[in-house]
């Protein structure tokens, strides 16, 4: 008879071993995570998981960010107040939070003063950007907020950077509870959830993994009731726990790695496609060779990007050359620039260097957009241009000494790598053209009245058209006269198993798993 | 006795103190920004000088170290750059891992070490010593990821025997976090299925990382043990008929402990501070992998924190290692 009841028992313990289809395991380096706050984190994979424990008043719905959509709040409007802009959010009825507290207008108060009280990394996004004041927020009843904002912010940008995870609304009495001093719960919310969203935080081991459970109380119940996040570094340890079924999405693989996988039918490749441009910055400063609007021309002749995407990269890229990458409102798909040494060398002759040109490249020794090493982009550019006349000194330092450099306006020519930092036009325009935000345009010495007053221009038009037509005048204009070459956007393959279906990433790197299911 | 113990834990905090100014001035050796590598590409003028400001980098060198050293005497070891939080905590998160993993690696190494050696002693020059040494010296030349990746491909993912990285199956509830030492936490919840896979996880990694020092032990043990059945006191044992098992257990094991236990203590300490490459590997989350990750990002503080932590540890195992001096061999007194 024991014997009988140890082996049901056991048969039971394998069936349940076994419903691996509740269990979503998803490996990679989240080695960058520091914590999971939504005010304060702005790391790619905090950013990922947080957006899996909070909701937003409005959000983007899978990669196409240039349609918001509703989120907490059912409706929205923008109205133009004589010197503010007033934003007016309906809230849904009937959201809860992880703690069973229906989300009011409360919380959405309390977590925007949280997130300019709290000054996290990405709190410049409220108070620069969208010039967010304190007490700007109001709650008219317990469902409907007020938010203004001044009259030279743009309320576009502003509602991008609410669909970011600092715009993440969290249980304000529950935070409340945990704060400790004036800290309004930051060190609780670091390794802890109070969100309505879909999952809930339950445990997050550092270096080891972070696990989440389906939310009892959220309006959208996920496919997958348990996900668990697992820190593996080394591609090949990654491939190993992929190709064995410990894994079911594998996202840090080599090219070879993805290779193997794509062929093997038990496996898929995704392609996420990112916002991230890789760049050549020329510094404009007096005195700098590339002053001379003829030095740079005959550099863009002198890349040869088709190779560079095609071969280095195995096609893990977008071709593009305008500033605002693909994916975002404004995206010009312009590339009239191809590789043409002779006309770079003619370009260069009548700059005044008939014998060619000697400068510095520098690169980071670190990895590029794409999964390539920086170094080897570098090489690829040094012979291209060196076709051309023009002779790069390659300097590969640590990339943290590549920004300090950089930052300090001591470089000739840099290889570098730019993100935008809410998904909006703006997140580019603003940086890349206008000298005064004290950011790209301005390391390169790019000091140019006219591109800076497009793009506040075309920051405050609240008509998407008559925006993406000031962005096409503006991506145009740069690309002809800027210090810029943009090399590529590139693409971040994921491994996948094939039971699992519905992953996708979106540029801006957050990845909604609520969505994801997977077969037995 | 006492006096001598005072006098040497003295000593471990002359050494951690030199410790402290090693790294400490190391790390403004290198020519490099904290700032710049925390923050990234996208960090504004303002951002890079608050964030000086606030963990003291704006401040001369020697009173960034005094400042250091003052916080050290009520054991705060500062907030790392990286992760924002007190080093302290970080350690205390990480530790328990590679402690774990150090302490089964050491299993494995004297399981397997110590009796190889006495085999091979024993049969020297014949078929047991031979393929000892020649394990040995395989063991102990071949590169740890080298092994690891290795193993892991063919017990793991082509013969699916042991489990991949990690130190528990993701499939699993783990057990509440008590020590951070899984098996242990494990146990204390009475949780014995993720008890067995914690140790089945620990099995691989701890091989790996074990057996350079198995293989070093086993060398070891048999040269000191042979050096001991040479001498006279054994000759005599043997001629008063003794069995084999009472002369090697009962008298020259005891005599060729010595030397074997200055190993150890070593083995131990080089085993916590040397499991950078296994635990990266077998995404182990310790001091190993959690040290790169901080040195990449030039995030000082962790890195002293760390050294500090090694070699205090280092310290006191050799510490304990002379004192067991005392306990096999009652010749050696302190003064």
């Amino acid at each position: 008879m024991r014997r009988w009841i140890g082996l049901v028992l056991l048969l039971l313990g394998l069936a349940w071993a076994q419903d691996r289809t509740q269990v979503l395991v998803y490996g990679g380096d989240w080695t960058d995570l520091i914590t999971l706050d939504p005010q304060v984190v702005y790391e790619f994979s905090g950013v990922m998981i947080a957006d899996n424990l909070y909701e937003t008043l409005v959000r983007f719905e899978g990669t196409d960010l240039s349609t918001l959509r509703p989120g907490l709040a059912e409706s929205w409007k923008v109205d133009r107040g004589t010197t503010d802009w007033i934003l007016t959010f309906k809230l849904r009825r009937g959201s809860r939070f992880s703690t069973g507290r229906e989300v009011t207008a409360k919380d959405v108060v309390y977590s925007f003063e949280r997130a300019l009280a709290l000054k996290g990394p990405g709190s410049f996004l409220f108070t620069e950007i969208a010039q967010l004041k304190p007490g700007a927020t109001k709650a008219l009843d317990p469902y409907t907020v007020e938010v203004r904002i001044p009259k030279a912010a743009s309320p576009q940008s502003f509602l991008s950077i609410l669909t970011f995870t600092i715009g993440g609304i969290v249980d304000s009495e529950e935070v409340q509870k945990n704060a400790k001093g004036g800290d309004w719960g930051k060190d609780f919310l670091t390794n802890n959830s109070a969100g309505s969203g879909p999952y809930r935080l339950v445990r997050w081991d550092r270096g080891n993994q972070v696990i989440l459970e389906a939310n009892p109380n959220a309006r959208v119940k996920p496919k997958v009731p348990r996900v668990v996040l697992r820190y593996i570094q080394e591609p090949a340890v990654l491939r190993t726990a992929l190709e064995s079924g410990e894994i079911d999405i594998a996202e840090g693989l080599t090219p070879e790695g993805l290779k193997a996988i794509a062929a093997n039918p038990r496996f898929k490749v995704v392609r996420a496609e990112t916002l991230r441009l890789q760049y050549l910055g020329m510094n404009m400063k007096a005195g700098s060779p590339f002053a001379n609007p003829k030095v740079r021309e005959a550099v863009r002749y002198a890349v040869n990007q088709d190779e560079l995407i095609q071969g280095l990269l195995q096609g893990n890229a977008v071709k593009i050359q305008t500033f605002i990458p693909k994916g975002l409102l404004g995206y010009n798909p312009a590339t009239p620039y191809r590789y043409d040494p002779e006309r770079a060398r003619k370009l260069l002759a009548e700059a005044g260097y008939p014998q060619g040109l000697e400068f510095e490249l520098l690169t980071s020794t670190g990895i590029c957009g794409g999964g390539v090493p920086c170094p080897d982009v570098a090489a690829k550019l040094q012979a291209d241009m060196a076709r051309a006349g023009l002779r790069a000194r390659i300097r590969a330092i640590a990339n943290a000494e590549v920004l300090a450099t950089y930052r300090a306006q001591n470089h000739q020519m840099v290889l570098a790598g730019w993100s935008p930092d809410f998904p909006d036009p703006d997140g580019n325009a603003t940086p890349w053209t206008d000298y005064s935000a004290r950011s790209l345009a301005w390391r390169n010495s790019y000091n140019d009245e006219v591109a800076a007053k497009l793009a506040r221009q075309a920051a405050l038009e609240a008509d998407p058209e008559k925006r993406k037509a000031l962005y096409k005048v503006l991506t145009e204009k740069v690309l002809r006269e800027g210090p810029y070459v943009v090399l590529y956007q590139p693409s971040q393959p994921i491994g996948l198993s094939a039971k699992v279906e519905g992953f996708l990433k979106n540029p801006m790197m957050s990845a909604p798993l609520w969505q994801v299911s997977k077969q037995p | 006795m006492g006096a001598y113990i005072l006098r040497r834990l003295l000593m471990v905090f002359f050494v951690g103190l030199g410790i402290t100014f090693v790294t400490f001035f190391i790390a403004q050796v290198v020519p490099i920004d904290p700032a710049a590598a925390a923050l990234g590409e996208n960090a504004r003028e303002e951002q890079i000088r608050e964030f000086r400001e606030r963990y003291g980098l704006d401040k001369p060198l020697l009173i960034q170290y005094g400042l250091y050293l003052k916080r050290l005497l009520a054991l705060d070891l500062g907030r790392s750059l990286r992760t924002g939080r007190p080093v302290a905590e970080d350690l205390k998160e990480f530790f328990p891992a590679t402690l774990e993993l150090a302490l089964a690696a050491f299993l494995v190494a004297v399981a397997l070490g110590l009796p190889a050696g006495v085999w091979a002693a024993l049969r020297q020059n014949r078929a047991p010593d031979l393929l000892v040494r020649l394990l040995a010296l395989l063991l102990g030349s071949t590169p740890v990821f080298f092994l690891a990746i290795l193993l892991l491909d063919l017990l793991h993912r082509q013969l699916g025997l042991l489990p991949g990285p990690g130190r528990l199956d993701p499939y699993l509830i783990p057990p509440p976090r008590v020590t951070g030492v899984v098996s242990l936490d494990a146990l204390l919840a009475r949780d014995w299925g993720a008890f067995r896979d914690a140790l089945h996880h620990l099995l691989l990694p701890a091989f790996v990382l074990g057996s350079a020092s198995a293989a070093l032990l086993a060398r070891m043990t048999r040269a000191a043990l042979l050096e001991v059945l040479s001498q006279d006191y054994i000759r005599t044992a043997w001629a008063k008929g003794l069995s084999e098992r009472r002369v090697v257990l009962g008298h020259a094991l005891k005599n060729a402990a010595l030397p074997v236990l200055t190993l150890l203590g070593g083995l131990l300490g080089s085993l916590l501070s040397g499991a950078v490459l296994t635990e990266t590997i077998f995404s182990w989350p310790g001091l190993g992998r959690y040290v790169t990750q901080s040195a990449t990002s030039l995030d000082f503080p962790a890195v002293m924190g760390v050294t500090l932590l090694v070699g205090v540890v280092y310290s006191l195992l050799n510490l304990l290692v002379d004192l067991l001096y005392a306990l096999l061999d009652p010749r050696i007194r302190y003064a």
